[in-house]
């Protein structure tokens, strides 16, 4: 304890001050407020004067939960950036892989890969709401007739579209990954008469696990999350089948005027992007400062 | 430094900073007002934005030679962008000192209380209340004595029709009821063409179609606070709209993803024959288009389904008051100068010169008598005069809301062609409470 103590004391702390205090004013005062808004009854009646809203405890967590479709677009959320999540996986590493060995062009094909990821989600929601009409390309490539925006296949519709747009993370991480796996222990593994198949599963695809995994981590929070492109793509009021977590949480602050509700919805998701994270965090150990073991 | 130091330093610091934001230098407007900035939020014209430079130009020209003080404006790009900006000012107290809002989102912007209400003192430093056309002045606030919004544009919803088609097809003109109407669009129906285009996907249309079909049949969706949104009219209003689709099959079945500006399209090209609930700035579009020259416009019916005449009760509206109101905000520093600004946005001149640019009406009265005589807008004109106010209640955004949650939840059953009947009570239920909680929450 006093050995502790002792080597604490010799830190010079006071150079946490500038980092301190950003964390202060960015985060933890706009942290703070919100769990505070979210036990108001703030609406429009109130905003004008918001420090006297009405105390409600925890009123708006219940009329969340109870009565307001909280729980359908948290299901509906982690439903589909589950499966986003996962299809992201084969497909950014094989791109990767392709992508690893050079050919002509390789630069080109690299760039391409890219450009789903790096148009802004507004451009993509429009684009595939232009294609996803009833009468669109969509329908008529593939001999399909009705909806896609509304009724259960949008919610595939989300999915795809949302897929389109965000697998590329997951190949850049993977290509990453890939450039760090030193060339001697593809020779290494060549000596030993491993093929390419095994060379795959035993060599590269383990070296690829951390960077793989931080992006198909990135890639579910960054579902969970998404605003523009639901939002674009199917407008609100939401149809039933993709009513997800932030537009949900978006109406009712800005159509509805209920920001004492909405905020306590938002403090949700924050529980719920959370958990993931600190299973990641906890996972390569990042939260002890020890590094992987 | 010790932790605790460390923390009373934060802390301060903190604290520091949420003061300043806070501070206000209080100033008058009494003498010079040279130097002095008012700011305006307005919507951006995406159809005319070279246009609205120019007009933001010569309007602060003016102010400064009438006052000497400038105007600068702000636009937002969006409902969305409009009311983040409103309510950031009115939490900071600071902001924009005047605003033009839309007609159906003045009762919210009145249930914040941050907007200045009308006495008789202000409404003569903006010319006199009686400068307006009376309808304008329906949403302007719950009553004559507690009024925020100026009235400064009206865009009345109109009905384009084909006067080719009507003709080809013997249709004398658009008939005044719904039914006439749908009965008139199944005649109009043929081989590649609609008797109607209807933007089903879009987010404003769906309610306004349901207000005017229960507004005339005189069992409004919101009355004396209490909403019917569940009531036999209410249903009627939803199986007509829904129905031109699923089974008059009158509309284009891809219209169950349209928008409004798809729907304008759609008439454009010349795929249907009625375009309603559209407003003078449709022009624009279709003066382009190949029906340039071969449409015109009418009201809409007023004699809502399943009736012949008028029901006893029911209020022949055309169209919901629609347009623009101007705010002045209760914190402005500047309020005389702010109220001599709208004095001169909705001046008759200026009013006139407005409408030439824009396309929107004017509501400065006799600006609008001059124009009344032009018979191109003679539709427009007319609907003008028999617009009718939505509700005055703080609620009425979750009411809007509510109703048009109706058509999207439908619109996968619109899609097979067919209104379930129960799945509609259900969503029509579901609509009454949501309201009704809004309607009593309104203060």
């Amino acid at each position: 304890m006093n050995k502790r103590t002792a080597t604490r004391q010799g830190r010079p702390l006071w150079m946490f001050l500038p980092g301190g205090l950003l964390t202060l004013v960015v985060i933890a005062v706009p942290l703070a407020l919100a769990l505070y808004i979210s036990l108001l009854d703030l609406d429009q009646y109130s905003i004008r004067e918001w420090v006297g809203a009405e105390f409600i405890a925890f009123d708006n967590y219940v009329e969340a939960v109870r009565d307001s479709h909280l729980v359908h677009a948290i299901g509906i959320s982690i439903a589909y950036s589950a499966l986003v999540t996962i299809g992201c996986l084969p497909l950014g590493l094989a791109a990767a892989i392709a992508t690893q060995d050079r050919f002509k062009g390789r630069g080109l094909v690299r760039s391409v890969l890219l450009v789903p990821y790096v148009l802004p989600a507004f451009v993509v929601g429009s684009t595939w709401r232009i294609i996803l009409q009833p009468d669109g390309i969509a329908n008529r490539i593939f001999g399909t007739e009705g909806l896609w925006l509304n009724g259960p296949r949008s919610f595939w519709a989300l999915v795809i579209v949302q897929l389109w747009a965000g697998w590329p993370l997951v190949y850049l991480l993977a290509a990453a990954g890939l450039q760090s796996v030193d060339a001697t222990v593809h020779e290494a593994a060549a000596l030993d008469g491993a093929g390419p198949w095994a060379k795959l599963r035993y060599v590269v695809l383990p070296q690829l696990r951390g960077p793989v995994s931080l992006g198909l981590l990135i890639s579910f929070l960054h579902n969970v999350n998404s605003f523009t492109l639901p939002f674009v793509l199917f407008g609100v009021p939401s149809p039933y089948d993709v009513e997800v977590l932030p537009v949900l949480t978006y109406v009712e602050s800005f159509q509805n005027f209920e920001f004492g509700l909405s905020v306590a919805m938002a403090v949700v998701s924050l529980i719920l992007v959370a958990i993931p994270l600190a299973v990641y965090l906890r996972a390569v150990r990042l939260d002890t400062g020890r590094g992987p073991k | 430094m010790d932790r605790r130091k460390f923390v009373a330093l934060t802390a301060a610091l903190a604290l520091g900073a949420a003061l300043t934001a806070c501070g206000n230098d209080e100033s008058g407007d009494a003498g010079d007002n040279s130097g002095v900035t008012l700011t305006m939020l307005m919507g951006v014209n995406n159809i005319y934005p070279e246009q609205q430079r120019a007009w933001f130009a010569e309007v602060s020209d003016k102010f400064k030679q009438e006052t000497g003080a400038t105007v600068r404006f702000e636009t937002f790009a969006s409902a969305n962008d409009e009311l983040t900006k409103i309510q950031t000012s009115v939490v900071a107290g600071q902001g924009p000192d005047v605003y033009a809002l839309g007609t159906t989102f003045t009762p919210t912007a009145y249930a914040t209380d941050a907007f200045v209400e009308l006495k008789d003192d202000d409404w003569n430093k903006v010319g006199g209340r009686d400068r307006f056309l009376p309808a304008t002045l329906g949403i302007s606030g719950p009553d004559k004595d507690h009024e925020v919004g100026i009235p400064f544009a009206s865009r009345p919803f109109v009905m384009a029709y084909n006067k080719d088609m009507l003709a080809a097809a013997g249709i004398d003109k658009p008939a005044d009821s719904w039914d006439g109407l749908r009965d008139q669009a199944k005649q109009l129906t043929k081989a590649g063409q609609y008797g109607l285009a209807i933007g089903y996907a879009d987010s404003f249309d769906p309610w306004k179609f349901i207000w005017a079909m229960t507004t005339q049949a005189g069992t409004p969706v919101v009355q004396d606070g209490k909403a019917a949104l569940d009531g036999a009219n209410t249903k009627l209003a939803y199986q007509t709209y829904l129905g031109w689709l699923a089974t008059d099959k009158v509309v284009d079945k891809a219209a169950v993803g349209w928008k409004n500006a798809q729907a304008i399209a759609a008439f454009g090209e010349g795929k249907a024959a009625f375009l309603p609930m559209v407003s003078a700035s449709s022009k624009v579009t279709l003066d382009k288009s190949k029906v340039a020259g071969k449409y015109a416009y009418a009201v809409m019916p007023t004699i809502p389904p399943g009736a012949t005449s008028l029901p006893s009760g029911g209020v022949a509206a055309t169209s919901i008051l629609s347009g623009d109101n101007v705010v002045v905000a209760k914190y402005s520093k500047h309020k005389d100068l702010a109220l001599a600004l709208v004095k001169l946005l909705t001046s008759e001149e200026m009013q006139t010169s407005y409408y030439k640019t824009f396309g929107e009406l004017p509501t400065n009265q006799a600006a609008a008598t001059a124009l009344g005589s032009d018979p191109a807008l003679a539709a427009i004109v007319e609907s003008a005069g028999k617009s009718a106010n939505t509700p005055f209640t703080g609620g009425w955004s979750q009411v809007q809301l509510a109703l048009t949650n109706v058509v999207v939840q439908s619109i996968p059953d619109l899609s097979a062609g067919r209104v379930d009947d129960a799945k509609l009570t259900g969503l029509l239920g579901q609509a009454q409470t949501t309201a009704q909680e809004a309607l009593d929450k309104a203060k």
